[in-house]
């Protein structure tokens, strides 16, 4: 083998990668943009259409504020979880890990027909509720809002405690300390050091939860009620039901946009790339 | 984290770089020629909505159809709209027959997908007159409907669409399909007093206008599983909801109880693709399907109406006392499916935004 095709190794190595990637995923986007501009009666109907008319406003606005809220959810429930997890003992670990993991692996459809059981009127929870005599009728907890976010939030549950857990580790215990024998008390050692230099990780695992949200479909499809309309339903029906693919891709690019350049400020700003390692 | 960067050096080592060469040119060559895939030559390829219907289809159909004409089927599923648009793009249709329901029939003409059926070959005299039922480009392959279903343990027995929308004599909440399409439109207008004649061109904002008198006790399904679901355990106390789904409710044990007087017949159709391979074979098939003798077989396999009246002849009259288009149906109302193939879209926003609001 020459030496010059050698010293090439390593990037040779790549070069399948990078062909699949550019051939099956970087060319059709290109295409799908194209799409979404080439239209007859002007390159930007389809957006002024999504950027001016109430319902594609009132969809774009819902998509992106309950992504924001399954984030926020996983925050609140994730960093005591991480928190455990970086804590615990062998034993411990392995528990949380299973119980994190067992419903990562676990089909959506089923975790979603799942909470349908749970959360209906006639369901598990309204049952243990009124028996208990906290309440007569029944709360409505699925179809609206309420079940979306519950269904989300487990399903992105793992994607802000991994990442989480992942930074926890990395941190030196000995900052802890020194902040204790500095004289903090535990709860200012862990509010002034402890989540501070967590931050990172909070907000790159909320971004990861946030980007990810704005595509969800299934979810909001099958808990959500008539308000809880989203991007990824509007596409959908688009590309199958009345064929209209430039209104289609004009919708995905909004997604692929919002979403870009939020995973930019995430990685200019918090280190996102770090995370999962890349720099 | 070393030993496994060794153990994967070792492993690249271990397999010469002949083979992973040979081995990827391979995998790229199944990846680019899915000729391997593709139909055997007198073999027509089905694209269906799949399940416990395709297996009907396959006894009733299928089989005596491939012993007649030597002409195999097969099937595959998935069969929606955007990709028979992304085939015929591609300028690579698979698809030799496809069963659609009926908007597509002009929404596919107007994009140019579809092939005209070749009326020397299939027969279009027996097929139910009226009502937009043949095209050029498609032919009805059964009926079926919309029609309301209630849970007899939770709510009396609703007689008119304007029960429906009366939440005082009927509480609880009611399922509607939550594509626009859903004949959930046209029953606020029949409530509202509008003669099933004059129902289309709908009156979008009227229908809206009843649907939000009740709009907190509407429950949208996605799905015909979940509307079977919704009316099964009572979440729903009323649906409106597939013919098919409310007798399988009741098969299953469920106290429902059908309106018959309370229905909207529609039809599935099938259409044959810009490009198909077999087209020819495929009109064949197309006429099969339209004798007599095999829509009565379909109807006696599933819960679907046939096409053509002539079939009920050999249909016994329990049967067909439970079929679309069967003698309890006479009142209902026939959907305006190429109002709908034409104005799909821009209903749908009106529709969205009154959801949103």
């Amino acid at each position: 083998m020459p030496a010059r095709l050698r010293s090439a190794g390593p990037a040779i190595l790549i070069l399948p990668g990078f062909l699949l990637v550019a051939g099956l995923f970087v060319w059709p986007v290109a295409q799908l943009v194209a799409t979404s501009f080439g239209d007859k009666a002007g390159a930007l109907v389809h957006y002024s259409k999504i950027f001016t008319e109430t319902t594609y406003l009132r969809v774009v606005s819902r998509t992106l504020l309950l992504s924001a809220q399954t984030a926020l959810l996983c925050v609140l429930l994730g960093y005591p979880l991480a928190y455990q997890l970086n804590r615990a003992g062998r034993i411990g670990k392995a528990l949380i890990l299973v119980c994190i993991l067992i419903p990562f692996w676990t089909n959506l459809l089923v975790r979603t027909y799942g909470w349908i059981i749970l959360l209906n009127p006639q369901g598990v929870i309204n049952g243990l509720l009124r028996q208990v005599g906290l309440i007569e009728g029944s709360l409505p907890l699925v179809y609206n809002s309420t079940g979306v976010l519950v269904g989300m939030t487990q399903i992105m549950l793992p994607y802000m405690v991994l990442p989480l857990a992942a930074v926890m580790s990395r941190l030196d215990p000995a900052v802890m300390r020194a902040a204790r024998s500095l004289g903090a008390s535990p709860l200012a050692a862990f509010l002034k050091v402890y989540v501070p230099l967590t931050l990172p990780g909070v907000l790159g695992g909320s971004l990861l939860v946030f980007m990810l949200s704005l595509g969800f479909f299934v979810v909001p499809a099958i808990l959500g009620g008539p308000r809880d309309l989203l991007l990824a339903q509007l596409i959908e029906f688009n590309i199958n039901q009345t064929l209209n693919w430039p209104f289609a891709a004009a919708l995905s690019t909004v997604l692929l946009v919002a979403t870009v350049t939020l995973y930019w400020i995430g990685d200019r700003f918090f280190g996102l790339g770090r995370l999962w390692g890349a720099r | 984290m070393s030993s496994t960067r060794i153990r994967t050096t070792r492993l690249l080592h271990g397999a010469s770089r002949r083979d992973l060469l040979k081995l990827s040119a391979a995998a790229i060559a199944t990846v680019a020629a899915p000729s391997v895939l593709r139909a055997q030559a007198g073999e027509i390829v089905f694209a269906s909505w799949g399940g416990s219907w395709e297996a009907a289809m396959r006894e009733a159909w299928f089989k005596p159809f491939t012993q007649k004409t030597g002409i195999g089927v097969r099937t595959v599923s998935g069969n929606a709209y955007g990709r028979i648009q992304a085939m015929v793009e591609a300028g690579k249709t698979e698809w030799d027959v496809v069963e659609v329901l009926p908007d597509f029939q002009w929404i596919g003409a107007e994009k140019k997908l579809l092939e005209p059926i070749d009326f020397n070959l299939v027969d279009k005299t027996p097929i139910m007159a009226g009502a937009d039922l043949v095209t050029p480009y498609s032919v009805p392959q059964v009926l079926f409907s919309r029609l309301i279903a209630y849970n007899k343990k939770l709510s009396p027995a609703p007689k008119s669409f304007a029960d429906i929308f009366d939440t005082k004599k009927f509480p609880g909440k009611r399922a509607f399909y939550s594509k626009a399409n859903g004949a959930f439109l046209e029953a606020a207008l029949l409530a509202d007093g509008v003669a099933p004649s004059a129902l289309y061109p709908l009156d979008i904002e009227r229908a809206l206008k009843k649907l939000s008198t009740i709009r907190d006790d509407i429950l949208f399904y996605e799905t015909n599983a979940q509307a079977e679901q919704f009316v099964t355990d009572g979440q729903a106390v009323i649906g409106l909801i597939p013919d098919g789904r409310a007798l399988s409710a009741q098969k299953n044990g469920a106290p429902i109880e059908i309106a018959y007087d309370l229905s909207f017949l529609t039809w599935s159709a099938m259409v044959v693709p810009k490009g198909a391979p077999r087209a020819k074979q495929a009109m064949e098939f197309l006429a099969y399907t339209l004798t007599p003798d095999a829509q009565a077989a379909i109807a006696k396999a599933y819960t679907y109406g046939p096409v053509v009246p002539k079939a009920f002849d050999m249909i016994p009259a329990e049967r067909a006392a439970i079929l679309s288009g069967g003698p309890q149906m006479k009142n209902a109302v026939i959907m305006g499916e190429k109002w709908w193939g034409a104005n799909l879209a821009a209903a749908t926003e009106k529709v969205n935004a009154w959801k949103l609001s």
